[in-house]
């Protein structure tokens, strides 16, 4: 027996040996083009990177986390596909008494948790109180400007303000104020989000840690004939490039975020789709004020413009992407194109730096997380450019959490970083980035201009979007010039997906909403 | 028999301390990277305020000491803890992943005693003869390619070219676990049989070349019959040896090669746990993983007893 089974082992090393070079065979598929009417059934399986953590929406920050749970449980408004508006979802609409401080919301009709039970105001209230209480560790903050919220009737919630905030019903969009039942139905918090409850398209089916987890179509799902999808599996596949070959072997059927350089070669695959979606993130250059010479404008500026951002989405992202020259990304609402960020300038630079406390060029480091291809090319490429300038750089990796730590204590000269949205209104990232109060020392820059504060507050307060473009469009005019971060360039969300999957498609903020998403046979 | 055997109870006693002590160190050593759980857990948004309110409440802001020492007292309760990221305990997540890596392991083990009894055999018979070099053009090939390379190309050829088998994950049924984990024991296999085959032809052209094997083949002994009558249980024996010090290293290979298989084994929870500084998982993996190694230690000593009868293990470590 052991010699039949060694026999056989031997031959396919031998067959691994003559045939290891060749490697690569691309599978055969059908290239399919989607038409027709939605096909009905099957499971859809998603590789990712890692596990989820836990379904808890009001303490999550994981992302694998947050896509699951938004299968399952809805908020009141939701962002449009172009992530630049918001959408009445469970809510049918809203109205804002003049002050801006009561905003009353009427509840859709006929909307029932997968248990059968109807939703109701009481669940809305609930809800969204047991976010606003983990303002300390949780999403809790995001409705810091929510005094009360009151069940008027059945069918109608009142929120009642404690100072007038715009961004209200952006907030109530976050999965985090999403709907589940009046006291998790009579259960502890705990126990609820051991398998939780909502309205959304998919209910809760089951998670082996480490390895899967997985929902199920809610058949009473309050849209009518979706989810087409019996299922959605996600699987934990740490490595990028088993991912690639899972979706090119057709065992599953989604990749999340392949790597940038294995894209080309996914394009020309067949029977595989990559595709890239507009996303909200932008990476950046965040200088520390509180060490010299980054308080010196000239010095930020020098460095911001010596940066030369084409050469960055060509060797970071291999072209997909854009140079970013604002401190919001075009998927976030009032983005303006002519905020006037650092654009590649070396004889500017130098001027600048001519007018700088350190005319002759200085010695610094930038920090990044290891183990980041993406941050590390970065750091190179900033290295030598930085050095026709007269900057010697050093690069300082740290692991992932160390270096977050290094970040949050402001233990660095510069740092690489990034920022998505998480709302469909820039307040979440400009309060968080130029507001020295917002918890963050602005994005741990220790950046404090009064008029930028100003502004931002000022945005917080309007509704009118006429006069909130105008705010924010000076706001990001401002920024640039004081060069507080070197924006460097907005990045797109990328799937890989075999040519069966239909339907698919990413919002800016991240979302997927997988009620629409099909298979074809 | 049996009383050959006396050496292992103490043997057991003595892997105590030695697990205490690994507990220690990693416990200590972990602490030294920088940075937390919380930090891990709050994401982008995090803020000083906001780690340091998750610290509290997670119980990371107690002197080190108490801290190892509840982990000591949850111990002595039979219990690992409680993950700090997934907020269950650790017994459960330990548990759940050690299957998984144990019967990669053994799977790995059989498969590298498939590979390198035959072609040991094949080898030693004609030392020097064309099967022998080309036995040996495969133990330089198999220890020179990279386990995580000879994995990958396993999976273009097999799992995307003939899509005979998965591209990583362990499957859902018994059944299934055995043809997921079979690319990946293979490439343990094609890794650890070098070591094997060396070993094992070496000992066996020795074996082959006494005097009884001698008597043997005059009594009309040949082939298979030889192999296993007579050859191969002495020749076997420091072979035994050599496997039971590579299981320990195999250990630390199949990390890599979870990592590539997405198997949710020990390696890939390890590697998770110290990225998000869950230290209690951490120790609970690392007790886990030098107890196993302690037992196999054991294990190869009672193999060694059993087909060796002059070696007594008892009688030497009481003397």
């Amino acid at each position: 027996m052991s010699r039949r089974v060694g026999a056989a082992a031997t031959a396919i090393v031998t067959a691994l040996a003559l045939a290891g070079c060749s490697g690569g065979g691309t599978a055969a598929g059908g290239a399919g083009g989607a038409t027709g009417a939605p096909v009905k059934g099957g499971t859809l399986t998603m590789a990712r990177s890692a596990d989820i953590i836990s379904m808890d929406k009001t303490t999550t920050f994981d992302n694998n986390s947050i896509r699951v749970m938004e299968q399952i449980m809805e908020p009141l408004f939701h962002a449009s596909p172009d992530g630049t508006k918001v959408e009445p979802w469970l809510a049918t609409g809203y109205q804002a008494s003049a002050d801006g401080l009561t905003y009353t919301i009427t509840l859709r009709d006929g909307i029932t948790f997968s248990n059968g039970s109807p939703m109701t105001s009481a669940d809305v209230k609930f809800s969204i109180d047991e976010n606003t209480k983990t303002a300390e560790t949780g999403w809790g903050f995001i409705n810091s400007a929510i005094a009360s919220v009151a069940a008027t009737t059945p069918k109608t919630v009142t929120v009642t303000l404690k100072y007038a905030w715009a961004p209200l019903i952006a907030d109530l969009a976050l999965f985090a104020n999403g709907i589940v039942p009046n006291n998790y139905g009579g259960k502890t918090s705990a126990q609820f989000y051991d398998a939780p409850v909502g309205t959304g398209p998919f209910v809760w089916g089951g998670w082996k840690k480490g390895q899967s987890v997985s929902v199920k179509a809610n058949p009473t799902y309050w849209q009518a004939g979706k989810p087409h999808l019996d299922g959605v599996t996600w699987t934990v596949v740490a490595d990028a490039s088993t991912r690639k070959l899972q979706v090119q072997g057709g065992q599953v059927d989604i990749d999340d975020t392949p790597d940038w350089s294995s894209l080309a070669s996914l394009k020309s695959a067949s029977g595989v789709k990559a595709v890239t979606y507009p996303s909200t993130q932008i990476d950046y250059i965040a200088f520390n004020q509180k060490r010299a010479p980054f308080d010196d404008v000239h010095v930020r500026r020098a460095v911001s413009m010596v940066i030369d951002r084409d050469a960055l989405v060509k060797a970071v992202l291999f072209g997909n992407g854009q140079p970013a020259y604002s401190l919001l990304s075009p998927g976030t609402p009032y983005f303006d194109k002519a905020a006037g960020g650092a654009k590649l300038d070396v004889a500017g630079a130098k001027a600048e730096l001519a007018k700088s406390s350190k005319p002759n060029g200085f010695t610094t480091s930038l920090l990044i997380p290891s183990g980041n291809p993406n941050q590390a090319s970065v750091a190179q490429i900033m290295q030598s450019e930085l050095s026709a300038i007269g900057i010697t750089m050093t690069i300082k990796p740290l692991d992932p959490t160390a270096n977050k730590q290094a970040r949050l204590a402001s233990d660095f000269d510069m740092t690489t970083s990034a920022w998505t949205m998480d709302i469909p209104d820039p307040d979440e990232w400009t309060s968080f980035a130029v507001d020295p109060t917002g918890g963050s020392h602005s994005a741990f820059t220790y950046y404090n201009n009064q008029d930028v504060i100003a502004i931002n507050k000022q945005a917080q307060k309007v509704n009118d979007p006429t006069k909130r473009q105008d705010l924010y469009s000076q706001l990001q005019k401002q920024v640039s010039q004081d060069a507080f971060l070197a924006y460097l360039y907005y990045s797109p969300y990328v799937y890989a997906t075999t040519d069966k999957v239909e339907g698919f498609t990413v919002t800016p903020l991240g979302t997927y909403p997988l009620q629409d998403v099909y298979k074809t046979k | 028999m049996l009383h050959r055997l006396s050496f292992v109870p103490g043997r057991l006693l003595q892997s105590v301390p030695v697990a205490f002590g690994v507990t220690l160190l990693v416990f200590f050593l972990a602490h030294l990277l920088p940075g937390n759980a919380a930090l891990a857990l709050l994401g982008q948004r995090a803020t000083p305020e906001s780690v340091a309110a998750l610290t509290e409440q997670l119980g990371l802001n107690k002197p080190l000491w108490e801290q190892y020492l509840l982990f000591l007292k949850q111990l002595g309760q039979g219990n690992l803890g409680t993950s700090l990221t997934y907020q269950s305990p650790v017994t459960g997540l330990v548990l759940g992943a050690i299957p998984v890596t144990l019967t990669l392991l053994a799977y790995a083990l059989v498969l590298s005693l498939a590979i390198s009894i035959p072609l040991s055999a094949l080898a030693s018979f004609r030392p020097g003869g064309g099967r022998d070099l080309g036995v040996r053009a495969f133990t330089l090939l198999g220890q020179g390619m990279p386990q995580f390379w000879v994995g990958i190309m396993l999976i273009l050829l097999l799992a995307v070219g003939l899509r005979t088998f998965p591209v990583g994950g362990y499957g859902e049924t018994a059944g299934e676990h055995l043809y997921f984990l079979f690319l990946p024991s293979l490439t343990l296999a094609i890794a650890m049989s070098p070591t094997i085959i060396r070993s094992l032809r070496s000992s066996m052209i020795t074996v082959l070349e006494s005097d009884y094997v001698g008597t043997a083949k005059s009594k009309g002994a040949s082939g298979v019959s030889l192999l296993t009558g007579h050859v191969l249980r002495n020749a076997a024996i420091p072979t035994v040896s050599v496997i039971g010090v590579n299981l320990g290293y195999l250990v630390g290979g199949s990390l890599v090669i979870e990592r590539v298989f997405a198997l949710p084994g020990l390696g890939s929870l390890m590697i998770n746990s110290i990225f998000t500084r869950d230290f209690p998982t951490v120790q609970g993996v690392t007790l886990f993983v030098a107890l196993f190694v302690v037992v196999v230690g054991i294990l190869t000593d009672v193999i060694y007893t059993i087909l060796d009868p002059r070696v007594d293990l008892g009688r030497a470590s009481s003397a």
